[in-house]
Formats: C-alpha cells, structure tokens, sequence
C-alpha cells in the first residue's frame, strides 16, 4: 500500500463538563490514503466531528489528551498555534454542515471565497477574486463573476455549500474534511453536492473524509469506512465488504435499521434498541454491549481491541473475533 | 443544473447588509430630519468664527454694558445677557464645546470599550473575568462623584472633560460588544473562518467587529445625546467648563439668576440643549431600525 497522507494515531479529545470528563474522542487511530475518499460513519454525539475537528485542532473548548496526527512527517499535535495557522486552509480544508451559517454574512462571496489565498499564498485582492471567481464556476456556480458580488444570504442553501466548496479548494489543499456536507440540505441538492465532492476528489486528486450519518452516503461515495461508536472506531475496511459482512453488532444493527431498495417486500425495519451511552460515564467492557444482541459474557468484563476480522476488516468485536457469525434475529 | 437556471434569471443589484441597511435609514424622514440637524449643528460648530464674523458680528466673550438683557432683535438676533454679551454668537461657540465634548467622548468610549468587550468576549477565561470584573467596578462608581472628584483635581477643559467622561462611559460600551462578541462567536462561519487558517487578530477585526458594528453605530449615536445632558449638568453644576468660555451648561447657571429679567436667557441654551440631544436620540433609533427592522417598535 502506498504511504499514508494523514495518520491518526490513538486520539483521545475530552471535554470537561460540570457532569465529569466527556471521552468524545476515546482512542481512535486510522490512516488517510492519497486521492480516496473516507467515510466516518456513527449517530450523533459518536465523536466523528470532534475527530476530524481536532485534525484541525479546531476542538475547543475540548483538549486533546494524547496521541498523534501525523502529517506530511509532523505531529499536528505539537505544532504552535501560528504553524497550525499555515497547515489549516493551505493543506487541510474543511467544509461544515450548515452552509446557511457558515459564511460571514457582511463580505460578498467573492472576498470570502478569495481569503483562503489572501492568507496563504500571500495574493492581493484583485488576483485572489480573480481565482476565487474562476473557482466559483468551476464548483458550478454560473455567472461567478457577478454573483461574487453578490452577499451569502442571495444565495440558497445548496449554492452557499458549493461556495464553501470552492473557498476550501482555492489552495488546493491536501485533504479535504467534510463535515455532514449535505444533511441540511434537501434530497436533489444533497445529490448535486455529492456530485460535486466526486467530482473535486477525482480532479484535485484532494484526499477527502467525508463524515456523515448517512449511509446511503458512504455506499455511494467512499472507498473505505470507519464506524464511530461512542468516540471509538469499532469496524473499519472497504466499504463494499463492511456493507455486504459487517463484523461489528453495531454496523450490523445501523444496516438493518435503514429502508434497502432491494430488501423484500415486508421485510420490516429493525430499530436499534436502547440510546447511545453517556460518554461521561461509558459502560464496562464493549461500549456496546447493553444494545448488543450478540452480547456474551466477556462482552460485558472487557473491552475489545480493533482487530483483523476476515481478508480486509478491522473490528473491535468478541464474538466475530472469535469467528462468530452475525445473523438476524 | 435547474435551480442555477432559476437562481441567476432573478437579476438584483448586489445589497449588502450595509447597502439596505441605509436604504432603510433613508426611508425614516425624522431620523434622517435629525441626523442631518446633527450634521449641520456640527458643521456649525466648526465653522463657528466663520459665523459670528458673517453673521453676528459679535466675539462671545465681548462685553458691552450698554446692551445688557437686549431682548431678540436686529441688533442681537437672540438677545443678549447682563453684560451685553450676545446669546447667538455664544450659543454657536457654546456648540462647539457641547458636541466637541460629546463627539470625542463618545469616540474615547467607544475605542476603550470595544477594545476590552472584544478582547473580554472573544477570549473568555480568566482575562474575561477580570476584564468584565473590572468594568462592574467601573460601573458602580457613583458617576457624579468621580465627576465632581476630577473637575476638582483637572481643571476642566474640553478634552480632559471628555476623558473625565469617557472614564466611565466605556463601561457600557464594554458590555454590550462583550455580549454581542460572544454570541457572533458562537455562530459557525467563525469556526469556518478558523478552518481557513485565520489569525486571532484577524478573527477580531475582519470578521467580528463588522458584525459588531451595527449594535456599535447605534450606541454610539444614542451616546452623543446622553452625553450632551452630562456634559451641561455638570457646565451647570459649575464643574464642566468655566465660564467666561460659553457652554450650553454654563449658559444655563448664569442665567438662572435672571430668570425673570430676561426669559430668553434661560429658553435658548435650554432649547439647544433640548433639540439636540431630540435629534441625538431620534437618530439614534432611527440607525437601530435601519440595522434591525425586528426590533421596531410601534
């Protein structure tokens, strides 16, 4: 395989509450690959955002506690916060989940869209609208030299997400972090904008990891998945393989609790049972188990290690470590 | 792509918030009535030599006993007071000490207080508290008291009015950016802007005081009025600026005594106080529409 781009190594980000220490992101270790496209997948409140935030070290008010993210050689960790200023926006690039929100709404799109270059590359203003312009058309953006002029709130909800788009590719940045790019935006929009990250990836080559809770997402545009449970990564492969023999209870559960086009027809949908657990006050053994259908008793005493489970699988399991089989109920 | 198609046929000029904004402000008449009678009484102000040559004819301190409490007329077009000196002419250098003082102190304030309400919210944490902790002291300062303390110890002139004034104005000031900064923050083109790899410093005064600026402008044109009314109390209380130099508050303390002799003494130093600190507040609100047509009241 080739040398990984991004390197997270055992993450641990906490917050502290009035309640106790939130372990949002509790250990969690995986590599980027060049040009593909990741999908991190889990419910809300998993730790997903917040490990892709603390990439960034954008993770405040949480710390990050221990371990590694390696890139290019250097520990991000470890960079002062002036060194982290030339890595955000030139290197890594991030687009968020509210795209209605997510631009200043006092500067026209042009400026903003031209900031990134203005910083990073050291451009006046007129050769930053310039390339913030020719990358506003190239996200799909039509008539982009007049609508830079124009102010976010012109805009509709699927438009701004493509100037955010565009804003976070204007350096051609290494790696592309997209939090929940489409979930608040409608269905045909959502498509379009996936289009699009198809599109970016293949083009700029820009490595991407694409957060979500949809799964259909993953399915439909990542090479590999990683699946959050309770700020750990508890099943980890190809996408293809971790669809069709998931390894873990809980990528089994999440697949069996979502509509599929080619399921039977009264083949009726199986929410998971109970709530995720409180990450101030995680249960013993696999964080899992109390929702465990496959539970056994070690389950509740130990807490699995991510481990090779068939050919091209990472997951953190006992019973399909063991070489249990995961059958519907 | 069909909603594109959709999103580039509607062809509008391009409006900036700024850009309606004063589109809104235009369409108030009386705010924009007092924001230009504010405007004018400042160019007044300024030009004030200008008019007491071209048009009075008098110098404000020039004394002559033998027009002593002339009522209006040619001679003096707004009277004159018990040694003959002539109201207009001190009325019109009397702006100049009253709006100077309240310009620069709104200016003085507003610097101070942005600067610490910025720094106090964006920052939070221990400097927060200390910051905010401090403008609670500052704030609880029976105003009054320092006042009279500091005209005691610095003979009052306009500037060091003005900063004897700001010293406790910039308080408010503080607060009210530190509330605005800490709601502005948590919205998430901040974290976006963050992502881009901008500095703290830019984060502060590119993205921030921007959106900060309209609670700002509305402050601050509120502020002239209030500070005005300070300002002459305390020229009224004999601790602002010292007579023979004219202020609309020291006007006032003089002619208090000749109530009755003369009328107009006391009506035209209080009318210039009245209709300018009107405009001030007429203004004032009428800026805060502009920005936020929500907060209209009807």
């Amino acid at each position: 395989m080739t040398q990984a781009l991004l390197e997270v190594q055992d993450l641990h980000t906490v917050f502290d509450t009035k309640e106790g220490t939130v372990k949002a992101v509790d250990g969690v270790s995986y590599e980027l690959y060049p040009g593909e496209t990741l999908g991190i997948v889990g419910e809300s409140g998993c730790g997903k955002s917040v490990s892709a935030l603390s990439i960034m070290r954008l993770q405040r008010p949480g710390r990050i506690v221990s371990g590694k993210v390696m890139f290019k050689g250097q520990d991000l960790t470890k960079l002062t916060e002036a060194e982290m200023r030339e890595i955000r926006g030139k290197e890594i690039a991030m687009i968020f989940q509210d795209p209605m929100t997510s631009l200043n709404p006092v500067y026209d799109v042009g400026w903003q869209v031209g900031e990134p270059t203005r910083l990073h590359n050291g451009w006046d203003a007129k050769k930053a609208l310039a390339s913030a312009i020719s990358m506003l058309g190239r996200v799909g953006i039509p008539a982009a030299a007049s609508r830079a002029e124009d102010y976010p709130h012109q805009f509709s909800g699927g438009m701004r997400q493509r100037v955010m788009i565009a804003m976070g590719l204007t350096t051609t940045p290494q790696v592309l972090i997209a939090d929940e790019p489409t979930t608040a935006l409608d269905v045909t929009i959502q498509a379009q904008i996936l289009d699009l990250l198809r599109h970016v990836n293949r083009e700029f080559g820009t490595a991407t990891i694409l957060i979500t809770h949809n799964l259909g997402v993953v399915a439909g545009m990542c090479q590999r998945v990683l699946v959050m449970y309770a700020g750990r990564v508890v099943e980890s492969g190809p996408t293809a393989d971790v669809f069709a023999h998931p390894k873990h209870p809980y990528t089994w559960s999440l697949l069996r609790s979502i509509p599929r086009l080619d399921a039977e027809k009264h083949e009726p949908l199986w929410p998971i049972e109970g709530i995720p657990p409180s990450l101030v006050d995680l249960p013993a053994g696999c964080s899992f188990h109390p929702r465990c259908a496959f539970r056994i008793d070690r389950c509740t005493r130990d807490e699995p290690a991510l481990l090779q489970v068939g050919e091209t699988q990472l997951a953190a399991c006992w019973v399909t470590q063991a070489g249990g089989e995961l059958k519907g109920a | 792509m069909p909603s594109a198609g959709i999103e580039t046929g509607a062809a509008r000029p391009a409006q900036s918030y700024w850009n309606e904004s004063w589109e809104r402000l235009r369409a108030n008449r009386i705010g924009m009535a007092a924001g230009i009678l504010i405007v004018v009484l400042a160019a007044i102000a300024i030009a004030a030599p200008l008019f007491s040559a071209l048009l009075t004819h008098y110098l404000p301190e020039a004394i002559n006993l033998d027009e002593t409490f002339a009522k209006p007329g040619l001679k003096h077009l707004l009277g004159s007071d018990e040694i003959g000196r002539d109201t207009l002419t001190r009325l019109i250098f009397g702006a100049r000490v009253s709006l100077g003082v309240a310009f620069l102190t709104v200016l003085l304030s507003t610097t101070v207080g942005t600067t610490v309400g910025m720094l106090a919210g964006y920052y939070g944490g221990w400097l927060d508290d200390i910051l905010m902790r401090f403008v609670d002291m500052v704030l609880s300062i029976p105003a009054i008291f320092l006042f009279i303390l500091m005209s005691i110890l610095f003979r009052p002139n306009p500037v060091t009015l003005a900063m004897i004034v700001a010293s406790v104005g910039w308080g408010a000031v503080a607060r009210l950016v530190r509330g605005e900064v800490l709601s502005v923050k948590e919205r998430d083109f901040i974290l976006a802007t963050r992502s881009i790899g901008a500095s703290d410093a830019r984060m502060m005064l590119r993205h921030l005081l921007p959106n900060v600026l309209p609670v700002l402008i509305v402050a601050a044109s509120l502020g002239v009025g209030q500070i005005i009314l300070v300002e002459a109390a305390l020229d009224f209380l004999g601790l602002g600026i010292q007579p023979p130099t004219p202020s609309w508050g020291n006007m006032l303390t003089n002619s208090q005594s000749y109530f009755f002799r003369s009328g107009f003494l006391v009506g035209f130093p209080g009318i210039a106080i009245f209709i300018t600190v009107l405009a001030s507040n007429l203004f004032g609100n009428a800026v805060r529409d502009a920005f936020d047509p929500r907060l209209k009241s009807h």
